[in-house]
């Protein structure tokens, strides 16, 4: 497995491990009646740091173990794997995009199979708040997409 | 008839003194990854290491890839 194979199996995994956290964390607040929007800034904001802290703390880790190519920059493969993931994330994104401006100007689509969770549209939090959650999921799917892309070419070969 | 492109990379490793895939990487500027994935048929490379990789085997380019039918 390259570096750069490995590099991105750990991005993958914080990133679901993180929002799966952070999702699960909103929906019991919910459940609780104790979700604000203090505390959803809380959990956002221990999301960024968690991020930061865990790719910093793992991507030395991996760097330490595969010490012969941690200096490695990205080559052509590389970049074309990381190209076709980034096609298929933004084709993902741009559903999203145009998804949450339907949401934003006809609110009643939100009843639509196509939005993404009708727990999301119950949650007790103001509307600015529910777009927001929107973007996030659609980006958070995006990313697992294109993470998802790159490790399939790099195991199936490009 | 579909055609496909093909390599002699593995032999001609091997008649240069059992080269490694990490050598010739380190030589070309791809990682190891990519050296097996275009040994393996997997990967096309561009033209710019292709002609790397024949300049470091000191033959031309089409003695190391080949455009043939499957």
């Amino acid at each position: 497995m390259s570096y750069k194979e490995r590099s991105t199996w750990i991005s993958l995994a914080i990133l679901i491990y993180i929002w799966l956290e952070y999702f699960l964390a909103l929906f019991s607040l919910n459940a609780n009646s104790q979700l604000t929007v203090e505390t959803v800034n809380s959990l956002l904001l221990a999301v960024v740091i968690k991020t930061i802290v865990l790719e910093i703390l793992l991507q030395i880790t991996i760097a330490i173990i595969d010490n012969k190519d941690a200096d490695y920059s990205a080559d052509e493969r590389d970049i074309l794997i990381s190209l076709r993931g980034s096609r298929y994330a933004y084709g993902i994104l741009s559903v999203g995009a145009l998804l949450t401006v339907l949401y934003t100007v006809f609110p009643t689509l939100s009843t639509l199979a196509i939005f993404p969770s009708k727990e999301l549209l119950a949650i007790d939090l103001p509307n600015e708040y529910k777009v927001m959650h929107f973007i996030i999921i659609f980006a958070l799917v995006a990313e697992i997409a294109k993470f998802s892309t790159q490790l399939f070419f790099y195991r199936r070969g490009f | 008839m579909t055609k496909t492109i093909t390599n002699n990379i593995r032999r001609l490793r091997f008649d240069h003194d059992e080269m490694t895939q990490k050598a010739l990487a380190d030589l070309v500027g791809v990682s190891r990854q990519t050296v097996v994935a275009i040994e393996k048929g997997k990967y096309s490379p561009s033209l710019e290491v292709a002609f790397k990789i024949a300049e470091i085997f000191e033959i031309s380019i089409s003695e190391v890839f080949q455009y043939v039918e499957q």
